[in-house]
């Protein structure tokens, strides 16, 4: 039996590479990743050990908050610092900030891009031991208005030893000169990130924390442990807010929180590279029932000349397995390739992740492996099954493709396995669990199983209705397409089954994209009342980066500004629940946005105060005037609801609000994630515009953007990532082409005496590659409408289900959708180049004495 | 009956077809002359290996000469690209092969007028009524191929090839896998096209009885004309293929 397999597989080499190709890309994709990650997980983890060398011990605040926005940590005071000099075995001792600063270049352009790329911090500079950087040029800083920075930030800004610098960071922008340029290791600086480096006493007075560290790093003298430093400098210190940590230890949280990062950024890539593999099951699954119907009589004459039916199974099985185990091992090969040519990518976005030797882990190679060739082996055990039903007899009759039996019975399973996946997913999404995702995961995958199995009941009324107006248009040629893509339900609902779950994650996306969109473009219109909006340059994460207060006081200041405030997004700990909130000045916000305030006095927040949204009053419960515990970086207390508004999440806006004092005394870190200006009655907005972008010259990393620019640049955000997504999409939609040119080519064999019948007759070469053509576009579109129509479900479940946190209006954007259809059009045409070659190039002749 | 003095509708002008080379060399058709009246049912008969479906195929532009020349009335179909000669086929030939001879999408009218509507024509609605009614399939016109005998299958490629009024009808084996009966009903078809319509058929076929419907009868060996036979019945050309060694 193996001969024959082999024989078999060897006889149809292109057949063969299309089948592996499906599976291929899919392989390559996880394997890629994974390899990618592993890498630079390894090297992160090495960089992390070299940030932290010579730190045997770490000083620092055990008050912390975690919250949507990740972990901001309480600041220390900076008389520990001679307390821990003084403990016994402490050879260096060394207070540590870490900060938003971000160098102005020569050009008068900020240095890096926190917003969307590695951020740019300000460090305390102290030589020695606890340093990972070392000069190329120059020394330490000694001053006031002194800094060191790094050789990238030099280079992109132009600058060296002796210029003049401006400075964004929480104060004022103000002049500083280089005084030295160091590298980290051989790179600039880790992962292409901006850093800077000041006197301990110029990085307290910028970030207004004179007399504090975040942390105090500690090396041992010779002979004594990490453990045991830690031992004796906890036993010195008495501050019960204060917590001391090995070097180890420091390491190992800083690598589980990049891991952490990494494995959401890995998690996504793997989903899309599954997805890819599913695509690909079907096209596997397609091939092989294919093979099966065309070798029935093949089949037939083994089982007549005494093979078994587990026989039939086994060649089945086995020449899948070889196509899965051949392909996964190329697919991995190709992943190892992609991996490289990804990390130059990254380092083309000027994420610079440093030489390392690319890791193929034992786990990578036996997941592609296993995986590639488990899913092509489930392809193959429909049809494997389906052959050995093969009588002896069926060698005698003609091949016939395949017939359609048991619709009954298939539309009872199609429709249970639809209405399992809608159920689940509907489940995971409205019904208050926890982690939605198994549900939702699973449920979208029975709906495409399920949807594939109704596939050939709905095949052919479908395509029948798309390929409606083809005989008016081609004619016969019409005609003959659409009855060629009917004539078998089966193999074109499986074909087209491929398509459709690309097509219906690229649609949902795209609907989901659009109606986020519209909930911004609704929420600005009517909750933003303010004229202005400055924004960082590119959008910026909190905490990395943002402006200093002190631009909102020069905008509050211009002449014909009517209200303005600085506006800032934190994380914070509400009665055990992290949370996002947002602060502004309350009197001001209530002229710059359409709070709506309901109960309360909203404009007399005050330190320990917070404003509630109706919507989270009513679902958490709570009444006016209540106390409800708060944990912020700055440590606990208690919060008192002092006033009820209307404009919570679910306008767009923040369900908890509190006043810039109350964030003043809370939180550590301050800036300004956005400044909102109102131009006063009487005034010209022009004039007004003209004068605050003056002021903005002295802040290149913020913008001034009216409410459309505003809108238009969330848009672009937010298409940003669309088009991220689109691209790891297209390989989905790529496998299924091929699989649409492999059923056509298998078609194409099957129907050789038709095909030289029609060319005999008097069809033309160019009418035969129309009729193929058409065939495929109508595949084509049949998968894309069934897409399309998840696609709707699939976007209205999520936003509707995600209508508390902001998503206002559900919106499938016709113009997009119209454009997806005539694109899977075009794909179809694409798809059917090669085979209608190949049937255009068939001789006549011989077409029509094939038997 | 018909006689030879009428114009020629094909012919091969020594026409030969080579397969292979070397010792391997097949002279299927050997510098063959032959000359096909309009109007006349000719049938042309031989063993296997005789050359005759190679001739059909060559005068039909299924297939081309090595050397010599093929005429379909006075096109000279050897200088002809795919592409005329699809046109020629579609427009002026007139094809019913053994077996497989419709498409199996197409309905039997469709099959019928298939040729017609690859050139974005319609067939002459008296005409086409005159085949419909001549092929006696009834209500069976809107059936597929494969809810028709195996005799109304071959009237339906019969009835096609009619249609377009075509200058010659070729026909390779229609009857070989019919019943009797079935065959009886297709040659007779083809016999009122040549009677009625003035229709052009050359026939490939084997079996004597078939042959006895055409008004004349070449005999082919070895890639050349040995023999002919005008007016034949099934016993003259039973006994003529006995003296050829047949």
């Amino acid at each position: 039996m193996w001969r024959v397999t082999l024989k078999g597989l060897l006889g149809h080499k292109l057949r063969f590479m299309l089948t592996g190709l499906a599976v291929l890309l899919g392989v390559a994709f996880m394997g890629g990743t994974l390899v990618l990650t592993d890498t630079i997980q390894v090297i992160v983890d090495d960089l992390f050990v070299s940030v932290n060398d010579g730190t045997d011990a770490s000083v620092r605040s055990n008050e912390v908050v975690d919250s949507p926005f990740g972990k901001e940590r309480n600041r220390i005071s900076a008389d520990l610092l001679p307390q821990v000099r003084a403990v016994r075995g402490v050879a260096k001792a060394e207070g540590e900030m870490q900060f938003y600063a971000q160098v102005v270049g020569s050009k008068g352009d900020a240095i890096g891009h926190p917003g969307h790329g590695a951020p740019s911090f300000g460090f305390i500079w102290h030589p020695g031991r606890l340093n990972a950087y070392r000069f190329v040029a120059g020394n330490s800083p000694s001053g006031a208005g002194e800094l060191v920075i790094d050789r990238g930030t030099a280079k992109k800004g132009k600058l060296h030893v002796g210029s003049k610098v401006k400075v964004l960071s929480q104060s004022a922008p103000a002049d500083f000169k280089v005084v030295g340029i160091v590298t980290f290791g051989q790179a600039d600086a880790p992962l292409g990130t901006s850093v800077s480096f000041f006197t301990s006493d110029e990085a307290q007075r910028l970030n207004g924390a004179v007399g504090q560290y975040d942390e105090i790093s500690v090396s041992a003298v010779d002979g004594v442990s990490q453990e045991q430093l830690v031992r004796r400098i906890d036993r010195a210190l008495v501050d019960p807010k204060v917590e001391v940590i090995t070097g180890a230890t420091l390491t190992k949280e800083n690598q589980d929180e990049f891991t952490q990062q990494l494995s959401f950024f890995s998690t996504a890539l793997l989903a899309f590279a599954l997805i890819s593999l599913f695509v690909g099951s079907f096209i596997i699954f397609n091939t092989f029932s294919i093979i099966v119907a065309q070798r029935t009589r093949e089949i037939g004459l083994m089982r007549a000349i005494g093979a078994s039916r587990s026989q039939i199974v086994k060649s089945v099985i086995a020449e899948a397995t070889l196509v899965g185990i051949l392909a996964s091992a190329v697919g991995l090969g190709v992943g190892i390739l992609l991996a490289t040519g990804l990390k130059a990518l990254l380092a083309g976005f000027g994420i610079d992740i440093p030489a390392g030797a690319t890791q193929v882990l034992p786990r990578t190679i036996i997941v592609c492996l296993g995986l590639g060739t488990l899913v092509t082996i489930a392809a193959s055990v429909l049809p494997s099954r389906k052959a050995s039903r093969v009588t002896p007899m069926q060698a005698l009759r003609s091949t016939g493709s395949d017939r359609m039996k048991q619709l009954g019975r298939r539309s009872t399973i199609g429709i249970v396995i639809t209405g399992a996946g809608v159920g689940s997913l509907l489940y995971g999404l409205f019904g208050n669990v926890g982690d939605p995702t198994l549900f939702v995961g699973i449920g979208a995958l029975f709906v495409f199983l399920g949807v594939a199995a109704l596939g050939p009941i709905i095949a052919r009324p479908v395509s029948r209705v798309l390929a409606a107006p083809l005989p008016k248009l081609k004619g016969m040629v019409g005609v003959l397409a659409r009855e060629n893509a009917v004539r078998n339900p089966r193999r074109t609902a499986s074909t087209a089954a491929a398509l459709m779950i690309g097509v219906s994650l690229v649609g949902f996306i795209t609907i989901f994209a659009a109606s986020i969109k519209n909930s911004i473009s609704t929420s600005v219109d009517s909750a933003f009342t303010s004229d202005f909006v400055v924004a960082a340059k590119g959008g910026g994460p909190p905490g990395l980066s943002g402006f200093s207060p002190a631009l909102a006081a020069e905008i509050k200041a211009v002449p014909g500004v009517g209200a303005s405030s600085g506006l800032r997004f934190a994380g914070a700990e509400l009665e055990g629940k992290g949370v996002f909130i947002i602060a502004s000045d309350p009197e001001m916000s209530m002229q710059l946005f359409d709070v709506n305030p309901e109960r309360g006095d909203f404009k007399q927040l005050g330190i320990n105060d917070i404003a509630v949204s109706a919507d989270r009053m009513k679902t958490e419960g709570w009444r006016l005037g209540q106390r409800i515990s708060a944990k912020f970086p700055k440590g606990v207390s208690t919060l008192k609801i002092t006033a009820v508004f209307g404009m919570g999440q679910q306008a767009g806006l923040s369900d908890y609000f509190v006043s810039l004092d109350a964030y003043n005394s809370h939180y550590t870190q301050q800036l300004d994630n956005q400044v909102y200006a109102k131009v006063a009655d009487g005034a010209n907005p022009r004039v007004v515009a003209q004068d605050i972008k003056k002021v903005l010259k002295q802040y290149p990393n913020a913008e001034l953007l009216d409410q459309e620019q505003f809108k238009a640049t969330r848009s672009e955000q937010i298409d940003q990532i669309l088009n991220l997504i689109y691209a790891l999409l297209a390989l989905a939609v790529v496998i299924a082409l091929i699989g649409i040119a492999n059923t056509l080519g298998l078609s194409i064999v099957e129907r050789t005496n038709e095909l030289g019948l029609l060319r005999a007759v008097g069809m033309t070469r160019r009418q035969l590659r129309s009729v193929i053509r058409w065939e495929s576009v109508i595949i084509a579109l049949l998968g894309t409408a069934l897409g399309l129509v998840i696609a709707v479900f699939f976007g209205w479940a999520l936003v509707t289900a995600l209508r508390d946190q902001g998503l206002s209006s559900f919106v499938a954007p016709i113009d997009r959708l119209v454009v997806i259809v005539v694109l899977a059009g075009f794909a179809g045409v694409v798809a059917a180049i090669l085979p209608a070659r190949r049937a255009a190039r068939l001789n006549v002749l011989d077409a029509i004495s094939q038997e | 009956m018909a006689t030879v003095t009428k114009t020629s509708a094909a012919r091969a002008v020594d026409a030969s077809k080579i397969y292979g080379s070397g010792d391997a060399e097949v002279r299927a058709l050997d510098s063959i002359n032959v000359e096909f009246a309009a109007g006349m049912f000719t049938a042309i008969m031989g063993r296997s290996g005789s050359g005759k479906s190679t001739l059909l195929h060559v005068l039909a532009g299924l297939d081309t000469v090595t050397s010599g020349e093929v005429f379909i009335g006075d096109i000279e179909l050897s200088t002809l690209k795919d592409k005329d000669l699809t046109l020629v086929r579609r427009d002026r030939l007139g094809f019913v092969f053994q077996s497989f001879n419709l498409i199996p999408t197409l309905n039997a009218l469709e099959n019928m007028t298939l040729p017609l509507s690859l050139g974005g024509r319609k067939p002459d609605p008296a005409w086409q009524d005159e085949v419909v009614k001549a092929v006696g399939l009834g209500d069976r016109l809107r059936h597929r191929p494969n809810e028709l005998s195996g005799g109304q299958q071959q009237r339906v490629a019969v009835a096609r090839a009619l249609l377009s009024k075509p200058e010659i009808v070729f026909a390779d084996e229609p009857t070989g896998n019919l019943d009797s009966r079935s065959s009886s009903e297709v040659l007779s078809f083809m016999r009122a096209a040549v009677d009625n319509f003035d229709q052009t058929i050359i026939m490939v076929t084997h079996d004597a009885g078939a042959a006895a419907f055409a008004d004349r009868v070449v005999f082919l060996a070895d890639g050349s004309i040995e023999d002919e036979l005008l007016n034949p019945t099934a016993a003259t050309v039973l006994d003529r293929m006995k003296q050829l060694g047949g």
